[in-house]
């Protein structure tokens, strides 16, 4: 394959992301194993009787050597089995199948909402420095940024639905309209389906943790926004560009917007993992039935299978999503492939 | 070297000076930074040192324990504190649940989050810092696996990550500070490791450490100096940023249940505590937590954000501080001197000044110059002079805080005070400019054909999307670079085909007047020549004037009819390139001339001392300092031009006509001075 061409850039990424994922599942596996005793008897020690323990630990092969219990769950992993809870009867992979969509579309939901808000504002705030608009477009995005997740869903779930009754404050759809399950998205599937009741019912649903969740990662993205036009609206190729009488408009949106989100496409991507860390707080208060609220709970319960099981997903979904945004990024930047 | 320099190098010199020194270097940035930034460190600082106060005496002076249900009223008495009183005299912020004080659980909530935030970043940075100088000392495979390790720590998602931590830290110690700050600390240590590793690694390279091993110094500790003055910039920021981010994370801890031990006084705890109350009516018990934590965050990031615009000087206010530049005559002045548009361009009694704190400083102050169609005028001086920002007033494309005055006619229509519409409509059409890098003129993410599809079609609206490339063929090809180049990006040419680019960009709509500022500076002899003679052969059709900004005298010798000699923001003289370079007049171009270095030069001349500082130029003549021919009178008046011989001219009092009888007995240097010396 030719090297500098947009297939070598993508083997050689590829490549790349496997020690990245074998460290991470590493990482994964001393820490879980690091607690002493053993997971069974951690989770249900004082219900069941030692005979019964020491059967399921047998049937879970925890009394196999270290090395081998690695092994295995490396190679289990990298198949896509992640192994069974000890307090659910559902495999760790059928809860993820469960609950990933929710999650997923929470994240991207608010992922939009965080695009939207970060680039307009932010750009605006850069074109308009040191106006009026820029102080507080900088100030919303501190005050954004300090203000808890669960306290401002919280507060909003108290004025918005409680009191003035315009949205719904908990849970993923309205019980009756549940849309067929085509891939788990359930506005996509409502759209599939033609089923629009359900889709208003989901929308609304959606509205509230998607908002609260989304503009706490719109406040990042205003600053670095900003930063980023700023930066670029100085550089030489913009100078360059003014003095060939290009309208400001066009040096702006044309010559500076493009260049100013290169670094920011590979910040969303790390702001990906800064949605999923946040779920697990708006998916609690709002009793979203998702992964993360999944994850909660099983910590909760001291399931370290489970919990091993769905931080493995985690950690595979990040390796995914890392060399993602690096091929999105050497699709928009040609100087990235070389 | 001037009185105050040396002072400073006396006061340098002693142990108390050196540290007086530093301090004021280190204070430099925060002086000059905007009045916004300092305003926001001050703010922030006045928040973080009231939370402070508030920790430390608050549990001691408030009258409620935050765990405190009763109350005594007589030995041996007590009472309960009713449960969710609404705020009152006696409980300014109500009562929870449980009938503890609100203000009072506030209070210590604030003692928590400060001491854990103070541990979590301390251990994040200790671990990271240590790591970081570590890896990058050692190299190799341990460097690899740490670096991978840290990248994949720093691309989990942190409050998964914490929780973690936190829930396998239970199954050894029971949650409490310690563990809930092991908890928020651990996710921050890789930004410290990435940036000590990598300062590190470029300081092991340096060559300075290599000598002082062989030498014997213990490098160590070289090592360690040297990281420390590189990474002292970024690791504030990393400090409050983290700070900021600790007080959120321990909340959230405590809200999912992870904190510390329950009923210690925890924000975040006491929030998820409340959201029973919150459904029923009652705000007072979630919302003062919440209050708690957005005012203590925002405190945190004010500073974090000041200190970030103190020290990144990109992102400081733009240099419009100080007092005002004068404003402008309103309507464009009438050419005095010049009503034909027979002049590509011409400038008459150009100022162009720079706000700065104090004065404001007049970079170009008072040039008079005038380029003919066909014709190239070299602007020469030493950096500083003035000269770019002379170039740049001639598209009127200034820096904001900067202002030009006078007169500049570009084809008999003034540009000076027009309006910001028409001077686009001006600059790339009727005056072009070639920039110093052509490595970063170029958008990286455009081709180089829809630089000129962009540009030509801004100026002629008329022109289709298709005429516009075979146009670009047509002048790429001209000027050397294949057609074929138009679909490349910039990253793919070199440097010399690039500034070709900048060169065809600049011609493409024929200008009638092209600025080229030191066209050749970033490129090697052989294709600066080829580049000059490109320049030089635009000239051929008598359709455009040149001005070619340079420090380089061969360049002017090579390319230029006319030469212009700048000196502190003034032209000293100018006139044909023949009697310039033969027989130049003023005392400061014979000691440019002596100091380049030719095949002829024998001893390499230089002129003694600096120029001056154009805050505050002198009175009289500005070289006169430097100048060994200056008489009395010349630091007193102010010489003005005065032509010298055919069509050339000089500001200097040796010469009559300049304002002053040129004394008897003193004869005015002539001839070359580098044959015969000055």
């Amino acid at each position: 394959m030719k090297k500098g061409s947009f297939g070598h850039y993508l083997l050689m990424r590829v490549l790349l992301s496997i020690p990245m994922l074998l460290i991470l599942l590493t990482l994964v596996f001393v820490l879980l194993h690091a607690a002493p005793g053993d997971p069974v008897t951690a989770t249900l020690g004082s219900r069941l009787p030692p005979d019964q323990i020491a059967a399921r630990k047998e049937a879970l092969g925890l009394n196999d050597p270290i090395y081998i219990q690695y092994f295995r769950y490396i190679g289990h992993a990298l198949e896509g089995d992640f192994g069974h809870p000890i307090t659910d009867s559902r495999s760790v992979g059928q809860i993820i199948e469960d609950t990933a969509p929710a999650t997923l579309e929470l994240v991207i939901a608010a992922m939009i909402v965080a695009v939207l808000v970060g680039i307009s504002v932010g750009a605006l705030a850069a074109r308009l420095r040191d106006t009026a608009f820029d102080l507080g477009g900088r100030f919303f995005g501190i005050l954004i940024y300090a203000t808890p997740l669960f306290w401002s869903a919280l507060l909003a779930q108290l004025y918005l639905s409680a009191d003035l009754h315009w949205l719904p404050s908990s849970g993923r759809i309205g019980g009756f309209y549940v849309p067929e399950h085509i891939t788990g998205f359930y506005t996509i599937d409502s759209i599939l389906t033609g089923n629009w009741p359900a889709l208003w019912s989901t929308l609304s649903h959606l509205a509230l943790p998607a908002i609260t969740l989304g503009l706490l990662v719109g406040g990042v993205f205003v600053r670095l926004v900003r930063v980023n036009m700023l930066q670029t609206l100085r550089s030489d190729y913009i100078d360059a560009a003014r003095a060939r009488g290009i309208s400001e408009r066009s040096v702006v949106y044309r010559h500076a917007f493009k260049n100013a989100l290169i670094p920011v496409i590979t910040i969303m991507g790390l702001q990906f993992a800064l949605l999923i860390g946040n779920a697990t707080l708006s998916e609690t208060v709002f009793s979203w039935p998702g992964m993360a609220r999944a994850l909660v709970l099983f910590i909760g319960a001291r399931d370290y299978a489970a919990v091993q099981g769905i931080v493995t997903f985690i950690a595979l979904a990040i390796v995914v999503l890392s060399l993602l945004i690096d091929v999105i990024n050497a699709l928009i930047d040609p100087r990235v492939r070389y | 070297m001037s009185d105050s320099t040396l002072s400073k190098q006396a006061e340098t010199a002693s142990g108390y000076g050196y540290f007086r020194a530093r301090m004021r270097h280190y204070a430099k940035p925060f002086r000059q930074a905007s009045r916004t930034s300092r305003w926001l460190v001050f703010a922030g600082l006045g928040i973080l040192i009231f939370f402070t106060l508030v920790a430390a005496v608050g549990p001691e002076l408030y009258g409620f324990g935050a765990t405190q249900y009763r109350v005594e009223t007589a030995p041996g008495q007590f009472q309960q504190i009713p449960q969710l009183a609404p705020p009152s005299a006696t409980h300014p912020m109500g009562t929870t649940r449980d009938g503890f004080d609100v203000m009072a659980r506030v209070i210590g909530g604030a003692k928590l989050a400060l001491i854990v935030m103070g541990l979590a970043v301390s251990v994040a940075m200790l671990i990271g810092v240590s790591l970081g100088l570590a890896s990058g000392y050692r190299g190799g495979p341990i460097d690899r696996i740490l670096v991978t390790v840290m990248d994949s720590v720093y691309a989990f998602p942190p409050l998964v990550l914490a929780i973690i931590i936190s829930f396998i830290l239970g199954a050894f110690i029971s949650p409490g500070v310690f563990s809930a700050a092991f908890a928020v600390g651990v996710v921050y240590i890789p930004q410290y490791f990435r940036v000590v590793r990598n300062q590190t690694l470029a300081v092991k390279q340096e060559t300075f450490v290599e000598a002082a091993q062989s030498l014997g110094a213990k490098s160590r500790s070289i090592l360690t100096r040297y990281v420390f003055f590189n990474v002292v910039h970024t690791v504030p920021v990393l400090l409050t940023l983290n700070a900021a981010d600790a007080i959120l994370t321990l909340a959230a801890l405590g809200f999912l249940g992870y904190g510390v031990q329950p009923p210690t006084p925890e924000w975040g705890y006491d929030i998820s505590q409340a959201i029973t109350d919150v459904s029923s009516g009652i705000w007072w018990t979630a919302f003062w937590p919440g209050v708690a934590i957005v005012t203590l965050v925002t405190g945190i990031t004010l500073v974090g954000e000041g200190v970030n615009d103190v020290v990144n000087p990109l992102l400081r206010a733009r240099g419009a501080s100080g007092p005002r530049l004068p404003r402008r005559q309103k309507k464009p002045r009438k050419g005095a001197d010049v009503e034909d548009d027979s002049y590509a361009v011409s400038v008459r009694d150009l100022r162009v000044g720079y706000r700065t704190p104090k004065r404001p400083l007049w970079a170009v102050d008072g040039v008079d110059f005038d380029i003919r169609y066909g014709e190239s005028l070299g602007l020469v001086g030493e950096s500083g002079c003035g000269k770019s920002t002379l170039g740049r007033a001639l598209m009127q494309l200034l820096a904001p805080g900067c202002r030009a005055y006078g007169s500049v006619r570009l084809g008999g229509e003034e540009l000076i005070g027009q309006s910001e519409r028409r001077l686009r409509q001006k600059r790339g059409d009727d005056v072009a400019m070639i920039f110093q890098e052509p490595m970063t003129r170029l958008n990286p993410l455009m081709r180089i054909g829809d630089h000129f599809v962009e540009m030509i079609r801004t100026h002629r609206s008329k022109i289709s999307r298709k005429q516009a490339r075979a146009m670009a063929r047509d002048v790429l090809s001209q000027m050397g670079v294949p057609p074929s180049r138009i679909d490349n990006y910039a990253h793919e040419l070199s440097g010399g085909m690039r500034q070709r680019v900048m060169i065809a960009l600049g011609i493409v709509l024929n200008p009638k007047l092209l600025i080229a500022d030191e066209p050749t500076t970033s490129l090697d002899v052989i294709v600066e020549s080829q580049i000059l003679d490109t320049i030089a052969a635009l000239l051929g059709n008598k359709s455009a004037g040149l001005l070619m900004i340079t420090h380089n005298l061969g360049i002017v010798a090579e390319t230029c009819d006319r030469v212009a000699v700048m000196y502190a923001g003034r032209i000293v003289e100018s006139g044909p390139v023949d009697a310039i370079f033969n027989d130049p007049k003023h005392p400061y171009t014979r000691g440019l001339l002596a100091s380049t270095v030719s095949l002829e030069t024998t001893t390499l001349h230089s002129i003694p001392g600096y120029p001056p500082d154009l805050l505050d130029p002198p009175s009289g003549c500005r070289f006169a300092e430097r100048c060994p021919y200056a008489m009395a009178h010349c630091t007193e008046a102010d010489p003005a031009l005065t032509d010298v011989g055919p069509s050339q001219s000089a500001a200097c009092f040796l010469y009559p006509g300049a304002g002053q009888d040129v004394p008897a007995g003193l004869t005015p240097p002539s001839g070359n001075p580098q044959v015969v010396g000055i």
